[in-house]
């Protein structure tokens, strides 16, 4: 784990926006976070699930689909090669060692995935393709990402040899496969370096013949195909076993350290937080609310709504790992149903009048290194501005009261 | 269990089915109303004449006997004689086999061709033009019957626009293949090509639209799983992931609806050749009908069972090789 | 015994779907045609005019060569007709008027489709319910035989049916000439008994497939076991608790059924096999002849199956969306 630098951050997210088009409306699942993250940290994204973190991390590989859309804020990635390389293509892109992700288009964005970025989902066992073997499946990633370099702008080259008439050729005729031989041969090496024992026996085999958390092992090799820059690992362990957990964990800071890549890390887990990041932000209703260095948050969380999460005592230890349940549900994330105000406030044991008023900004006095949207963070907390405690239920009582008296004029 | 083993097992059920079919046919003619002798002799036959009609066509056995020869005639491929041409019903049945299944073969293959790519496209151009043609297409597809399509196409193709021809076909796949290798004749296989196209369109129509819609509602269910978010994040090629990932696993689940739905392939192709004049055994069994011949209703209806039957165990087995996860149970 | 929520469902599906209300219009139209049709028509569907035959549809002017003997020499001569509004879709070769022969052909499609499905839910759903509920060795006959059932094509099955058994009809009286409402119109319906029947054989296992599926699961349920715990009946068992669950699919796949016998009707028709003459099919195969000469005898009746079948498989679409999500097959967000 490296000392970050704080200047010259590797991935910077401005104001992203990332927005739903449901049949019941708009939902701002991302709603204009700010993030940086530097070269070779992990940094932990943590929040409640339905906070937008997976969208977050989505939205970063360009990967929202539709009714998906990211509608506003820029994602610059540090790269100097990757400038060199395309700069000429699309200079409205870049600026000076940095990228604009979101403004590329799609074609060049897509040839990043697996060499710059990589990611690993929650679930490994509906992530693999049921009906390939594992090997052809990391081996794939391996090929395509041979292909991209060789010629970094041709689509084209990437995609020869396959299409609907390969696909059926290659049922067909074995020779019209997509996969080389030594990409098979670098994928039992990937399977190596992930603690797979007999690599070469279980490529052959297909997903459902893993154990769970094997198979996420494998994921990992397959992410680490590309060998890339950042690696986002969305709640790696969640679906596996607690005595494995801690394997994978493990195996994802060897390779971090190995490797040198940059790891964003999506959890709702304070321990794998504390075990695992170097920084972190806290994520509520699509935003960033506080974010700053483990020590920082941990030791002294300044938002009501990590101290929520850590209980009253911050522990660094890890002893308490599940997201202490907060009073109050989750907030919607529907537009409409969005108030103007601190979306916290209805929860928050500290709400405020002026709270109410307007959502808090990230604090400029602040120190870049921790940072909080939230009034508190330069006024202390004084308990006779506290609203009421049962403000919010009135506030609903009333707003009923006035439905049901206008129904009846 | 071992795939063989598997494959082993549903031959025997098939043929399981099979003897249940032969037995169903043969029931057949016992509650048909009528006596096959009414459409054999004469009007005017004589109570004698008729004993003795009867007794040529085996029918005074006790029903049992007249069973047990008839099975024991089947395995040896033996069954019997058309009442009207007095030839062996097996040969005429034989005869008219090859021009059905290069009928429904060639259907199949219209099918396919033009299904899968369309399917495909319809799912991942979701709600464009391509995606409401096709859904229209398919829609309407699913919705004509074939024989009114069939003539429709001879209004339009054959009486309007004069080409290709309406007429009982002169020659079969087999014998324009011959006049091409041994006589360096390419006209045989001509004609025999512009007879195929309408009916094999005909017949192919419906099953084209089936496979759009099974393959738009797969693709889309398997586009939208998190193994190809995965694969998307890995940095594969979109058509890798639409061709490999997704089509892959959609045709899985497709196969075994085609398997049930070759039924209606190939009933209607007793109908599309029917409408075509089509020298298979469609129009054979029809026209056995219409004169009662049943040796000739009883084989062509047993072939037809047991065509089916091998057809489903083949896609069976396709499906297996396709689908890792199959038990084989 | 249709719950709030299924009914919302279904609004909502209508609401954002063109076309489950272009179906509803479909099928509408046509059961009011089919029903009603005395009252729509202008000329009695069965009443031959050889000195109007072949008349175009209306908007459409017809050509043809016609030999004359004058004078003892043959002549040929230009004949040019015109479609009028008296026969708006035109006379066949025996001058019938082909727009009655289409509404009056509706009500043979409709008939033979929903009573042909009745009688496929019918047997398909007791026999499937008892195989399932039972198990066993009766579960395993009842599924041989089926399978069997499965083993011939459906079309191939009900045309040696149908050809065989011979076609079997009853005139049902038409209420409304009864009523004296309308005069001029057949006093009876031809409805195809043997023909209903067999489609109805020939498609019974689809339903028993489902109802035994059904049954098969539910059997296993804590609730059936309580409730056969405490003394309920195996009649009751299967009608309070299997047959409610099964419904949904039940219901779906009849719908569709309908089409697809509606389909097989019309094809068994136009072989000749059903045994009334006022039926799509049957018109079809009458044009047949003609098609040189006169193209609308074959090409009208079939649109008409084609609106028929296409509206109800759009209704069929609706309720499977509305009613069965996971049978949708619609990819999620
Ligand atoms: S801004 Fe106010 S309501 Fe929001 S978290 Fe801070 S104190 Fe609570």
């Amino acid at each position: 784990m490296s000392v970050h630098t704080g200047e010259k951050p590797l991935l910077r997210v401005e104001g992203l926006k990332t927005r739903f088009f449901t049949e019941e409306g708009q939902v701002n699942a991302v709603d204009g976070i700010d993030l940086s993250i530097n070269d070779s940290e992990v940094f932990g994204i943590v929040g409640e699930s339905g906070s937008g973190k997976s969208v977050t991390a989505l939205s970063v590989l360009g990967l929202i689909e539709s009714p998906g859309r990211i509608t506003d804020g820029h994602v610059w990635y540090r790269s100097p090669e990757l400038v060199e390389s395309i700069g000429a293509d699309e200079p409205s892109a870049v600026d000076g060692e940095y990228v604009d992700l979101q403004a590329l288009s799609p074609r060049v964005r897509r040839t990043l995935r697996g060499t710059h970025f990589s990611m690993i989902f929650q679930d490994p066992m509906s992530s693999f393709n049921p009906s390939l073997t594992v090997g052809e499946q990391i081996a794939e990633a391996v090929e395509s990402q041979q292909r991209a370099r060789a010629n970094p702008r041709s689509v084209a080259s990437r995609t020869q040899g396959y299409g609907l008439s390969s696909f059926i050729m290659s049922t067909v005729m074995p020779s019209k496969r997509y996969v080389k031989e030594e990409s098979l041969d670098r994928a039992i090496e990937l399977l190596e370096m992930v603690g797979i024992p007999d690599p070469v026996l279980r490529a052959e085999e297909y997903p459902h013949e893993f154990s769970g958390g094997m198979l996420q092992r494998a994921m990992i090799a397959q992410a680490l195909a590309g060998e890339p820059n950042v690696l986002i690992a969305d709640e790696p362990t969640t679906a596996l076993d607690v005595t494995i957990q801690a394997q994978v964990l493990d195996l994802l800071l060897e390779l971090q350290e190995e490797t040198g890549m940059t790891i964003l890390l999506i959890t709702h887990n304070l321990g794998v937080v504390a075990r695992m990041c170097d920084r972190l932000g806290v994520m509520y209703a699509g935003e960033i609310v506080e974010r700053g260095t483990l020590h920082d948050v941990f030791n002294d969380p300044v938002h009501p709504y990590t101290q929520g999460l850590l209980g009253s005592i911050p522990d660094l230890d890890g002893t308490r790992d599940r997201l202490q349940p907060i009073a109050g549900n989750v907030p919607s994330l529907l537009d409409h149903e969005m108030p103007d105000r601190c979306f916290f406030a209805d929860r928050c044991p500290k709400a405020m009048q002026e709270c109410l008023e307007k959502p808090p900004e990230f604090g400029i006095a602040e120190s870049s290194s921790h940072a909080t949207k939230c009034y508190l963070a330069r006024t202390s907390y004084d308990e006779t501005d506290a609203l009421t405690e049962d403000y919010f239920s009135s506030e609903t009582a009333e707003t009923q009261q006035i439905e049901s008296d206008g129904g009846t004029q | 269990m071992s795939q063989a083993r598997f494959l082993i097992r549903r031959s025997l059920q098939g043929l399981l089915v099979v003897w249940g079919v032969i037995t169903l046919v043969f029931l057949l003619r016992f509650i048909t109303p009528g006596s096959p002798v009414d459409f054999v002799a004469p009007l005017d036959a004589s109570p004698e004449l008729r004993a003795q009609i009867a007794i040529n066509l085996g029918l005074h056995q006790p029903i049992y006997v007249q069973y047990f020869d008839y099975l024991f005639g089947l395995v040896r491929g033996d069954m019997g004689f058309s009442y009207i041409r007095g030839r062996p019903a097996s040969g005429i049945i034989l005869s008219r086999l090859p021009a059905t299944i290069e009928l429904a073969v060639a259907a199949t293959i219209v099918a396919i061709i033009f299904s899968i790519p369309l399917g495909v496209l319809s799912a991942t151009r979701r709600h464009e033009p391509t995606d409401y043609a096709a859904t229209t297409f398919s829609l309407v597809g699913i919705s004509t019957p074939n024989f009114w399509l069939g003539i429709m196409l001879i209004l339009i193709v054959s009486v309007g626009l004069g080409i290709l021809p309406t007429s009982r076909r002169p020659i079969g796949l087999i014998p324009a293949l011959e006049m091409l290798i041994f006589q360096l004749q390419i006209s045989g296989i001509r004609t025999w090509i512009a007879h195929m196209i309408l009916p094999a369109v005909t017949l192919g129509t419906y099953f084209t639209a089936m496979i759009v819609r099974l393959t738009r509602s797969g693709m889309l269910d398997e586009l939208g799983q998190p193994y190809v978010k995965a694969a998307r994040a890995k940095g594969l090629p979109e058509t890798l992931v639409t061709y490999k990932h997704a089509l892959r696993n959609t045709m899985i689940p497709i196969i075994t609806v085609l398997g049930l739905q070759l039924g209606s392939l190939i009933g209607g192709a007793v109908i599309t050749e029917f409408v075509f004049n089509w020298p298979g055994l469609g129009t054979l069994v029809i026209d056995a009908i219409v004169v009662r011949d049943w040796p000739i209703i009883q084989g062509a209806l047993i072939v037809i069972g047991i065509g089916f039957v091998v057809i489903n165990i083949a896609v069976d087995a396709l499906y297996t090789k396709l689908n890792p996860r199959v038990s084989y149970e | 015994m249709i719950s709030d929520r299924v009914k919302k469902s279904l609004k909502r599906e209508l609401n954002h779907s063109l076309m489950a209300k272009i179906g509803i219009v479909l099928v509408l139209a046509i059961m009011l045609m089919a029903m009603f049709a005395p009252f729509f028509a202008m000329h009695n569907p069965t009443q031959q005019q050889l000195d109007r035959a072949h008349q175009p549809p209306l908007g459409v002017t017809q050509t043809s060569e016609e030999f004359r003997f004058v004078d003892g020499e043959r002549q040929i001569q230009e004949v040019t007709i015109q479609g009028t509004a008296e026969h708006p879709f035109g006379t066949d070769s025996l001058g019938r008027d082909l727009f009655s022969r289409v509404l009056f052909g509706a009500r043979t499609s409709l008939m033979v489709g929903l009573f042909g499905t009745l009688f496929a839910v019918g047997t398909g759903v007791s026999i499937g319910l008892v195989a399932g509920y039972y198990g066993g060795r009766v579960d395993d006959s009842l599924m041989r035989f089926a399978d069997i059932m499965l083993a011939f094509p459906a079309l191939v099955l009900a045309i040696a049916l149908v050809g065989l058994l011979g076609p079997l009809t009853v005139r049902i009286p038409d209420p409304f000439v009864a009523a004296g409402l309308v005069e001029g119109m057949p006093a009876t319906f031809v409805f195809p008994i043997t023909l209903t029947i067999v489609v109805g054989v020939v498609n019974w296992v689809w339903f028993a497939r489902i109802a035994r599926g059904e049954a098969l699961s539910i059997r296993q349920e804590e609730y059936v076991k309580a409730a056969r715990s405490v003394g309920a009946s195996d009649w009751t068992i299967l009608r309070q608790h299997i047959l409610p669950n099964s419904l949904t699919p039940i219901i779906v796949l009849a719908t569709i059924q309908v089409a697809a016998i509606i389909l097989l009707e019309s094809s068994l028709s136009f072989l000749g096999f059903s045994g009334t003459t006022l039926s799509w099919g049957f018109d079809i195969a009458q044009g047949r002849d003609y098609l040189g000469t006169s193209w609308w005898i074959s090409s009208i009746p079939g649109l008409a199956i084609m609106f028929a079948v296409i509206g109800i498989n759009l209704l069929g679409d609706w309720l499977r969306d509305a009613l069965d999500p996971g049978l949708s097959g619609e990819g999620g967000v």
